[in-house]
């Protein structure tokens, strides 16, 4: 019985593992997953040891300190340890300590903003769709999507990309699951994210935060093509705009 | 009419019920009795819990397969956002005040709370204030749909016409304000309504945590009531508040989550307490590390005033390292509880009735819990699964494993304390395992599901999505979940006929003060009171042999 | 009484340090106000205690580590048997709250409801002023 409460949880979480590098995350496909695949898989890592190690601290006493009568009736009625709650204060925190001086590397680098990129592209987000902007292709060059038919947005592989991210009407949010990214879109606020996507795909993308009737309509398909094909996309846009 | 403390010399008279069925229901809503009061706080917020959980089933089922059988996008809005808002503002909090109602002026050895008639008032505002919640249902345009955490500007008149929301906002501010006078009469009544030798150090660790509790109450709940009126002034006289053009959207999010941080401190201290006053009557020794467990509580009290903004890291406007510092550091004081309450069982002599089992369950889910929360605490790792079910997979796993889980604890604990029976047994531990595999099942796949990108507050997904498997086990799961409640509900009928409860403590070891009193307690709750000179004087009165080492 | 001062105390100069470091790190106006805030309000409740432990000036029995039960024989306090008013109280609150959503009218009359019933709750154990036991002090 008590086994169950070990193994099922185990089992359930391990059944969904496919690849067990990435932990649920695609490796190589933008800047923002070489920055945080290491960080997110330390931290499982340390998560699981602790969490293990705990576990085991809290069945043990279950299975091997039970009450039976040929121990009496009472045991030592210890009420304190002071070596023993220093040690389990001190490594707590020594464990966030390391956790936190990656995170802060880490974030440091995926906020980032570069003096130049190499491309610049708006989202503008509105109830119940995207608009994505290609400043480069002239001020004409947007693509309204709707909940009918969401709207593909086109980055070059390889290049770092600014996007400038706002939204019309309520707060929206900016997300790409397979890109460990996302940032909220807020009205009367200018949001800026960086990043370079690096393997060509197709990838979904979402509206994450909560914005009215068609919330869950306001997808979005991410298409990372070549520079070459990129600069296609953008004559194209050239052209259809004039 | 004034109250006497008196050495007694007489056994109570037995009691008389009330002869007509109309007599109780006036006893019951005159009453100023914090035991009755406290009922009728745990008994609505278990109604309320049922309701919530029920909204919980209709979501779930929703979400089975592609596309909408059952509701549309409006309505499974209006039912998230009501689940969300009962369950922790109508269900998980006023347990808390509930338990605290009935529990701590017995561990303190008070005779009342200070302020009974404020008390019942507290009562009413939230019973009416829930109502008129939940009432937005019943309007035309359905209730508030707009999610428990109402963003602007989506919640203003514009994005969310109707009197749903007012009706939400409204409710809520009243209800709130309930709220805000319990934590004053619970600071009140511990400060002041101790009993002799009753020092601060000796009080029970449920008893401390209701005053940190109260405190964060005091702290959090008035700027919730300042966002809601904004919002409702916003809503019905136009005023620009929240107006996105001054900076509404953030100034929203900043009020709400400074409250909403500490709340969810609300809502786990408490049954952190239940937890606490548990494994030391089932391991028959002490709390291991007393002094330490309240200096930790402290701390997380402290800081989870600081935190606030890690519910806003994706909104790109807030300072990434001070919030995700503070979040990391608030992980150590809860860290350290779990040794205090392991090292209260080790080398203890356990026993398995069923109160310890539901804080077994309580441990080994807000272990879980609480690591993807120290995942979350990192801005990078935050920002690839913020607002997606790895969040709601985790805030289940910490709320409903420690409120759901102490609950059902606190229950089968205190049910001959409160009711003078007993709960039975075999049922419970139905129960109890019926309700950990249907949690479980429905929750862990959760944490999948937002990996692989599946969005908060999302009413439906494409058959393509490939989201469809694991929603269909969430699925089963919460409605093996929801089958749980059978056992326990036919526990508490049957119990109605079970012998009653002839001795003060039960369990045999009970170690704080109502242990030292009757199955229920009298009126004004002690007619003896045992000499206190530890954190156990009920455990030194039936157990004088053994040696607690005073503080 | 001193831990119950000191704990208010300390967790108001705890948020005065934090909200220092907020506003140094580059914090902003809702959390510096907030944090600011919650150290008044801590160290409102806390000078208070301290203030009337001064005043209270000897040791009370619940914070005597060697008191016995009977020290604190005698008058208890005060406690409502039971009471009506705390229903219209809240009903009337209730009501103001629907006027909002609904319209002045209500509001109005809820406020005057309002008012009755918190006067009939802060009266309800009012004597009578020619009543016996008024006349004579203690």
């Amino acid at each position: 019985m008590r086994l169950g409460l070990v193994i099922t949880p185990l089992v359930l979480a391990l059944s969904g593992c496919s690849k067990v590098s990435g932990l649920g995350f695609p490796e190589g496909v933008s800047s923002v997953n070489d920055i945080s695949l290491s960080l997110w898989q330390g931290a499982w890592i340390a998560a699981g040891v602790v969490g293990v190690i705990t576990l085991i601290l809290i069945l043990w006493p279950a299975v091997f300190h039970r009450a039976k009568p040929s121990k009496g009736e009472f045991p030592k009625q210890t009420q304190y340890n002071i070596p023993v709650e220093i040690i389990y204060t001190v490594v707590p925190f020594i464990i966030i300590a390391v956790l936190f001086y990656f995170t802060a590397v880490k974030e440091n680098e995926i906020v980032e903003k570069s003096p130049t990129v190499a491309h610049e592209i708006t989202v503008n987000a509105i109830q119940w769709s995207w608009q994505f902007g290609y400043p480069e292709a002239g001020e004409k060059a947007v693509v309204t999507g709707t909940p009918e038919k969401p709207p593909t947005l086109v980055v070059p592989v390889g290049e770092r990309v600014r996007y400038t991210i706002t939204a019309s009407d309520v707060v929206h949010g900016f997300w790409i699951p397979a890109f460990m990214i996302q940032m909220q879109n807020l009205p009367g606020v200018t949001n800026h994210l960086e990043f370079t996507a690096n393997k060509i795909g197709e990838f979904p993308g979402r509206c994450n935060i909560l914005c009215g009737r068609n919330h869950a309509q306001m997808i979005f398909k991410l298409k990372v093509v070549s520079q070459a094909d990129y600069q296609k996309y953008l004559d194209s846009l050239k052209a259809s705009a004039a | 009419m004034t109250t006497y403390a008196e050495r007694p010399t007489i056994a109570p008279a037995p009691g008389l019920a009330p002869a007509k069925k109309g007599k109780n229901f006036v006893k019951w809503i005159t009453s100023t009795d914090h035991k009755t009061i406290g009922y009728l706080y745990l008994i609505t917020s278990f109604a309320w819990f049922l309701i919530g959980g029920i909204l919980a089933l209709i979501l779930r089922f929703e979400l089975t397969r592609p596309g909408m059988q059952f509701i549309s996008n409006e309505q499974y809005n209006q039912v998230f956002t009501m689940h969300g808002t009962i369950m922790l503002l109508m269900f998980a909090t006023p347990l808390f005040v509930g338990f605290a109602n009935v529990i701590m002026p017995l561990q303190i050895g008070a005779a009342d709370v200070a302020f009974p008639r404020l008390n019942m008032l507290s009562y009413w505002l939230y019973l009416f204030g829930g109502i008129m919640v939940f009432a937005g249902f019943l309007s035309p345009g359905g209730a508030a749909s707009f999610g428990w955490t109402a963003y602007a500007p989506l919640s203003n008149s514009t994005y969310s016409p109707g009197i749903g929301g007012d009706l939400w906002v409204v409710g809520l501010a009243i209800g709130g304000l309930g709220t805000i006078l319990g934590g004053v009469n619970f600071i009140t009544t511990i400060f002041t309504m101790r009993a002799p030798g009753m020092t601060m150090f000796r009080m029970s660790i449920f008893s401390w945590n209701v005053l940190l509790t109260s405190i964060l109450v005091l702290l959090a709940f008035p700027p919730l009531a300042a966002a809601l009126l904004g919002l409702e002034a916003d809503r019905i006289y136009g005023t620009h508040i929240f107006d996105p053009a001054n900076g509404g959207a953030m100034l929203w999010q900043h009020l709400f989550w400074f409250f909403g941080h500490p709340e969810v401190y609300i809502l786990a201290l408490p049954f952190f307490g239940i937890a606490t006053e548990i494994l030391p009557v089932f391991s028959r020794k002490p709390i291991f590390g007393y002094k330490g467990l309240i200096a930790a509580t402290i701390a997380i009290s402290a800081l989870s005033v600081a935190v606030w903004a890690h519910h806003m890291f994706a909104s790109g406007q807030v300072l990434l390292p001070f919030f995700s510092f503070m979040t990391f550091l608030i992980g150590v004081p809860t860290g350290v509880k779990f040794f205090n309450w392991i090292g209260t069982m080790w080398r203890g002599h356990v026993t398995f009735e069923t109160p310890m089992l539901w804080v077994m369950g309580f441990l080994v889910t807000f272990l879980f819990g609480g690591l993807t929360g120290i995942i979350l605490a990192s801005p990078p790792l935050d920002f690839a699964v913020s607002a997606s079910y790895f969040v709601v997979a985790h805030f289940h796993y910490v709320l409903f494993g420690t409120v759901v889980f102490a609950m059902f604890a606190g229950f089968y604990f205190w049910w001959p304390k409160m009711t003078g029976k007993m709960l039975d047994e075999r049922l419970g531990k139905i129960h109890f395992w019926t309700l950990f595999f249907g949690f479980h099942i429905t929750f862990l796949i959760q944490h999948w599901l937002g990996i692989k990108g599946f969005p908060r507050r999302y009413a439906d997904y494409l058959a393509t999505d490939g989201f469809t498997g694991m929603n269909m086990i969430s699925t089963i799961g919460s409605f093996l979940l929801a089958l749980s409640m059978i056992p326990f509900a036919i526990n508490v009928w049957i119990t109605r006929k079970s012998p009653k409860v002839e001795v003060d403590d039960p369990w045999g070891y009970g170690a704080s003060l109502e242990w030292a009193t009757s199955c229920p307690p009298p009126r004004h709750n002690f007619l003896s009171m045992p000499r206190i000179r530890s954190e156990r004087p009920a455990f030194d009165l039936h157990h004088p042999h053994i040696k607690t080492e005073g503080h | 009484m001193k831990v119950n001062w000191q704990l208010f105390t300390g967790l108001s100069i705890f948020y005065v340090i934090m909200t220092v470091i907020y506003w140094y790190v580059g914090g902003e106006e809702v959390g510096i106000t907030g944090m600011l805030l919650a150290a008044c309000l801590a160290g409102m409740v806390g000078f208070y205690v301290w203030f009337t432990q001064k005043r209270i000036g000897k040791t009370l029995p619940a914070d005597n580590l060697t008191a016995e039960i009977a020290d604190g024989a005698g008058e208890l306090g005060f406690y409502s048997p039971h009471s009506w008013w705390p229903l219209p109280v809240a009903l009337s609150a209730i009501a103001a709250g629907m006027g909002l959503i609904i319209g002045w009218w209500l509001t109005l009359i809820a406020v005057v409801s309002l008012v009755i019933s918190i006067i009939g709750w802060v009266t309800e154990y009012e004597k009578p002023i020619d009543d016996p036991s008024m006349t004579a002090h203690h």
